[in-house]
């Protein structure tokens, strides 16, 4: 069974099955390829994607339906014969849609609701999609500021 | 900024080697021609702004942040989720 470092989980075993596979990195990430989920069931609903090619890269992730039930997915035409789907996936039955969150040092958490993490279950590709429209920003904040005031 | 008015067909020149044609106008969308140099490149603003935006979420993850987000957010999460295609198994065994 392979493992790999990781910064948060330790040495982390895997099947190379639960690999996921970008075949074009992400943004910012073009040599990045190979990526293994970690849902664990203590942090769910996060998702972490953790590089398996860069112990130190790791991304947050949540289900786009978590944070916006009723998200619209719209992917290019390219994007959805790289990771072998015939046509545009429906989220959840099809597609597994995920949103890159981001923790600022002392900010709000936001999430990339523009470029979802999409991936085909069956083969285990996936893109980062980034849209083309202005339907949903790269920062959409997760609590308002007025709720995340510091705790005493 | 500088604004140029320019019909399909035509087109702008910027510095000695980069061309921006316009081929189409729609209702709501313009389809343009760029010719330029391969090392120069060429994105969508949405990639640039990704590109930055994953630049920041791999600064790191404030693991003592994500309980706190996780209790403010889970009220307002939809009471049904739609089955998610399980991605990772459960014979996972992880060390510290």
């Amino acid at each position: 069974m392979p493992q790999c470092d990781t910064e948060y989980f330790g040495v982390v075993s895997y099947e190379d099955s639960e690999a996921i596979e970008f075949s074009a990195g992400l943004p910012g990430f073009e040599n990045c390829h190979r990526f293994l989920p970690i849902d664990e069931a203590a942090r769910r609903p996060f998702i972490f994607l953790q590089s398996l090619e860069q112990p130190g890269l790791c991304f947050l992730t949540l289900p786009v339906l978590a944070i916006e039930p009723g998200y619209q997915l719209k992917i290019s035409a390219e994007d959805v014969a790289a990771i072998g789907f015939e046509k545009q996936p429906s989220i959840g039955s099809e597609a597994l849609c995920l949103a890159i969150v981001t923790m600022a040092e002392a900010g709000v958490p936001t999430a990339n609701l523009l470029a979802p993490i999409v991936v085909h279950p069956g083969n285990r590709r996936a893109v980062q999609a980034v849209r083309d429209d202005a339907a949903y920003g790269c920062r959409y904040t997760l609590v308002s500021i007025a709720e995340v005031a510091p705790c005493s | 900024m500088l604004v140029i008015s320019r019909r399909p067909g035509e087109s702008i020149l910027i510095g000695e080697n980069i061309e921006v044609q316009v081929l189409e106008t729609g209702p709501s969308r313009v389809k343009l021609g760029i010719t330029a140099p391969r090392t120069v490149p060429v994105l969508r603003n949405e990639v640039r702004l990704t590109q930055d935006q994953n630049r920041a979420a791999a600064q790191g993850i404030a693991l003592d942040r994500l309980a706190p987000a996780l209790s403010r957010l889970r009220p307002h999460w939809p009471v049904t989720t739609p089955p998610a295609p399980k991605i990772t198994s459960s014979s996972r065994s992880c060390r510290r």
